[in-house]
């Protein structure tokens, strides 16, 4: 009888212990994307040259929309990488930077001083940003030729963390 | 062709009726007080003064001035932000689940405790020389 005893509780332990050690290094407030492996959420919008966007129109390319804003400190850690990424694949991947919250005169600032290499768009309200689920920014999304989210992420985007996630938008 | 899904799945038809002036604003604060701020602390998209909040809130009131009903706009922002999204959530088995684990663990907790208590035994009957014994000191006296 203390034998099974010991083996029930010795197993609930374990799994207990397991389960709290996956959680380790895990950000609890981190709420995973009920739109990874879906469709992305159309979205037409307009550049800062005026110029009307629209995601539809991007079939058959690999897609990385980044949501950022100007007063988003992460975003100008960023910035840098997802700059020189799309220098040097923006032949073969679109990136797509949507900002909200913010004012042109700054975006345009932020990027006469840090430099640009692909579309800015500008998401009045905030809708673009609600259908993607963005809680804050800066948040990026990857998009395969299907036109399907295949992942999300979430924090200041680093070459190692692109390349891993288009990995996926690429197969 | 899944992007024209999605956009049919997404903006389904109004089934509700238009909302305008007081009854309009009246609805997006109750609609709003049913959606969790995603960058706040347990705080409603109604009672947050995020601009997250405020983007969302506004949303709100634009589908019921377009005739969407409570359910269609919940269900448009959990398609966003998951079942996270609602401060009341919808599956009634999170709220009954750890009732029933509850229950379940006090039931193996008694059972396991009753098992594990020895079983009453009566006392053995004294030995008869240990009985003899006694009588003879008592008598003795």
């Amino acid at each position: 009888m203390n034998r099974t005893v010991l083996i029930v509780g010795s197993a609930i332990t374990i799994a207990l212990v397991a389960v709290l050690f996956l959680g380790l290094g895990k950000d609890p407030t981190a709420i995973n994307s009920p739109l990874v492996g879906k469709p992305a959420p159309p979205f037409a919008l307009t550049s800062l040259g005026g110029q009307r966007f629209d995601i539809r129109q991007l079939r058959g390319k690999p897609v990385i929309v980044n949501f950022w804003a100007t007063w988003c400190v992460p975003c100008y850690q960023e910035h840098p990488v997802l700059v020189e990424n799309a220098r040097t694949i923006g032949g073969d991947v679109q990136f797509l930077g949507v900002v909200f919250n913010d004012s042109e005169d700054k975006i345009n600032a932020f990027l006469r001083e840090r430099g640009s290499a692909y579309p800015t768009l500008l998401d009045q309200q905030g809708k673009t940003a609600i259908e993607y689920g963005v809680g804050g920014v800066p948040e990026t999304f990857f998009i395969n030729r299907r036109g399907v989210i295949v992942a999300k992420f979430v924090g200041p985007m680093t070459t190692e963390i692109l390349q891993s996630n288009l990995s996926k938008a690429l197969q | 062709m899944i992007f024209l899904f999605f956009l049919l799945v997404a903006l389904a038809p109004p089934q509700g009726r238009p909302l305008s002036g007081t009854a309009l604003e009246q609805r997006t604060q109750e609609v709003s007080s049913l959606l969790r701020c995603p960058v706040c602390q347990g705080m409603s998209v109604a009672d947050s003064p995020s601009t997250v909040a405020l983007d969302m809130k506004h949303q709100v009131h634009d589908m019921l001035a377009r005739g969407y009903t409570q359910q269609q706009i919940l269900t448009y922002f959990v398609q966003s932000y998951g079942q996270f999204v609602l401060l009341k959530p919808e599956n009634r088995l999170i709220w009954i689940l750890p009732i029933l684990i509850l229950i379940a663990g006090a039931i193996v907790v008694v059972t396991t405790a009753r098992k594990l208590s020895p079983p009453a035994t009566p006392n053995p009957p004294p030995a008869a020389p240990y009985v003899d014994r006694v009588r003879e000191l008592v008598n003795r006296d």
